[in-house]
């Protein structure tokens, strides 16, 4: 039965032909390593999102009096609606952390340049999308921690002059967070954000497939130093096929992804549920500790130690605009990272900086 | 090649330029516009949301005695404030409007006489007024005689969350001998350790990641209705009706129970999961081996 609807596909769209060319014949660069894989895991974390969130959409109502009731039902009544709360919840921040990993890996591999420029800052774009959906997704259950995290998130723009206001104002749909900032935030993320991420998503898979992967400068070195003057897709002919090998170490990462899911939902249920996550939002009363979520604390620390916002927001504005045009400023032909010790320092000195502006913001 | 030197020179030299030319003025603006500077300080990085209570920013001012300023400062530690019960829901009065805040045609009040201190309070708290009314302490206020009402024990701007722990020797011998009310303190030990064991276990569900709403709730008017029943000071009618309220709370420990119950459910389903997917990855991990052997 399977080998005739297999026969059947293949006669009309060359089923075995895919097959052949994008899997069986493809070829990865012998040097490959595990952190190869974390590009697919973003897409498996994005796809688990998608369908826990879709589950979620059918009991959640995103209006001030209903949204938190709702999440607390989803919790309590829908038949194991926790488990695709938690994997939702458990998922938002273990996304962000193989997007911002997968960034980092290639930035140390060298990956990112020449003729990939294009793919690095659909990458970059894609690691602001899915921060842009936390930070959406923070609000809607309606609690004290949410409530006031985006309270303070949406203040950041006021840092900067003239429009500040109009962009915070324009995010909150008034001077406060309020049904209308719920139904804005609401809607940026069921309905605006995953098109435009899969959009991106398409895009950055499109240019990875165009220009070919490129191999670790470790080990055996493949640098292009070819003049760029013409089109030309990298292959490997004597690398390793892409099926079964390295979709094993897709499968076998993707396990690890899920593992680590589900050990911090066994373990740890309450890591990103503190107790303001289980009380509704009260906007008039303000917690001890209001802060937003980790991936914006190193940013929001930053702000509040700078005593000049419009400097410190500008600081951080022009920062995302290096990170993105990265590939084009960076022009030396060099990827091995351990060859380049100034910009391995500063890269270093970067991260460190950016751990200790969060551990700071945390305390 | 030389055309692509020149080209990767402008793209990187204008991309710092262009990064200069925003960061530059940036400092400019940052060290000379003053009055941005002054007006973003100003406003709160994260604000509450404060209602407007002229009562308050009237009362804390400097122009107030002392003693009318503690009022606010006393209101502000209250139990009362903690539930958002604010200044008009007692005195009345409008707290939005300065110059007829307190009108009695925006139904000021002022501050009651002691004797009618129970009505004061009884508009919210309605069962144990009462309750009072028919105690000892309620009948000689009512007939002018000296007595305690509400505020004596209770406190009044300052007022904290109401506990047996009021029931003191230090505060029933002002008056009277403490043997009464000693009586009275034993017979509602049971209840009201067990309210307050179950507050405590509600607390936690909370920390656990679940929010017992219906719970909180039933316990809430549970023991609204047994303080109803106290103020009589009649130990036998708390004592009579004790198997009642053990029954409401029997009902609630169950609730939590069962809920504690649920989480362990959840805990071994998800540590199920997390087996199966490390056992999936252990399996794949060495097929990897075994193909590349």
């Amino acid at each position: 039965m399977l080998t005739k609807i297999k026969n059947w596909l293949d006669v009309r769209i060359g089923l075995n032909t895919i097959f052949q060319t994008h899997v069986l014949d493809y070829r990865m660069p012998k040097n490959t390593n595990i952190l190869y894989t974390l590009g697919f895991i973003a897409v498996i974390a994005y796809a688990t999102q998608a369908f826990t969130g879709i589950i979620l959409l059918i009991y959640y109502i995103p209006h001030p009096d209903h949204a938190f009731r709702s999440v607390q039902d989803i919790m309590t009544q829908v038949p194991y609606g926790w488990v695709f709360r938690q994997m939702h919840a458990v998922g938002s921040n273990l996304m962000i952390m193989v997007a911002m990993l997968h960034m980092v890996t290639v930035f140390l591999m060298g990956n990112y340049k020449r003729p990939r420029e294009l793919t690095w800052v659909g990458g970059v774009l894609l690691l602001i999308l899915t921060i842009v959906f936390g930070l959406s997704g923070y609000l809607l259950p309606w609690t004290q921690l949410s409530y006031w995290a985006t309270t303070v998130v949406t203040s950041m723009p006021t840092a900067f002059p003239v429009i500040g206001e109009t962009v915070s104002q324009i995010l909150r749909g008034g001077d406060h967070v309020s049904e209308t900032t719920l139904s804005r935030f609401f809607a940026l993320h069921i309905s605006i954000l995953p098109p435009l991420y899969l959009l991106f998503m398409g895009i950055h898979l499109f240019f990875v497939n165009r220009i070919g992967i490129s191999a670790t400068p470790f080990g055996k070195a493949d640098e292009e130093k070819r003049p760029l003057t013409e089109y030309k897709r990298k292959t490997y002919p004597d690398g390793y096929p892409y099926y079964p090998r390295f979709f094993q170490k897709q499968m076998y990462m993707m396990m690890a992804y899920f593992t680590v899911m589900f050990f911090i939902i066994t373990f740890l249920p309450t890591l990103y549920f503190p107790d303001e996550a289980n009380v509704p939002a009260d906007p008039f009363n303000t917690p001890q500790e209001v802060r937003p979520a980790w991936y914006l604390l190193a940013p929001y620390q930053l702000l509040k130690l700078i005593p000049n916002k419009f400097f410190g927001i500008m600081l951080q504005l022009i920062l995302v605009l290096i990170f993105i045009l990265w590939p084009v400023l960076d022009t030396q032909q060099e990827k091995n990272v351990l060859k380049r010790p100034v910009l391995r320092g500063v890269f270093l000195s970067l991260i460190a900086l950016w751990v200790i502006l969060l551990w700071w913001g945390r305390s | 090649m030389v055309g692509e030197v020149i080209m990767r020179g402008i793209m990187r030299y204008g991309i710092l330029s262009w990064i200069l030319l925003f960061l530059l003025p940036s400092l400019g603006t940052a060290g000379y516009k003053k009055d941005f500077e002054d007006a973003f300080l100003t406003k709160p990085w994260a604000g509450e949301q404060i209602e407007e209570n002229v009562c308050i920013s009237c009362h804390a001012s400097q122009t107030m005695k002392p003693e009318f300023q503690e009022i606010t400062e006393a209101w502000q530690a209250s139990w009362h404030a903690q539930n958002r019960i604010s200044c008009e829901h007692c005195h009345g009065g409008d707290p939005r409007d300065a110059a007829l805040a307190m009108s009695p045609q925006r139904g000021f009040l002022g501050t009651p006489k002691d004797k009618d201190v129970p009505e004061f309070c009884g508009k919210c708290h309605i069962g144990i007024l009462t309750n009072f009314l028919e105690s000892g302490h309620g009948k000689a206020l009512k007939a002018g005689e000296k007595a305690p009402n509400c505020v004596v024990c209770h406190g009044s701007h300052n007022i904290q969350k109401a506990s047996i722990d009021i029931i003191s020797e230090q505060l029933c011998t002002k008056c009277h001998s403490y043997e009464r009310a000693k009586i009275m303190k034993v017979a509602l030990f049971v209840i009201e350790t067990r309210i307050s064991q179950l507050e405590q276990r509600l607390q936690k569900l909370k920390r656990e990641g679940i929010y017992p709403g219906a719970d909180e709730k039933s316990l809430f008017s549970t023991q609204a209705e047994f303080r109803t029943l106290f103020h009589t000071v009649d130990a036998n009618l708390v004592r009579s009706r004790t198997d009642e309220f053990t029954s409401k709370l029997d009902q609630i420990d169950k609730n939590i129970q069962d809920t504690y119950h649920k989480l362990r459910f959840r805990k071994n389903l998800s540590a199920f999961f997390m087996m199966a997917f490390a056992c999936m990855g252990v399996i794949i991990f060495l097929l990897t081996k075994t193909k590349d052997e």
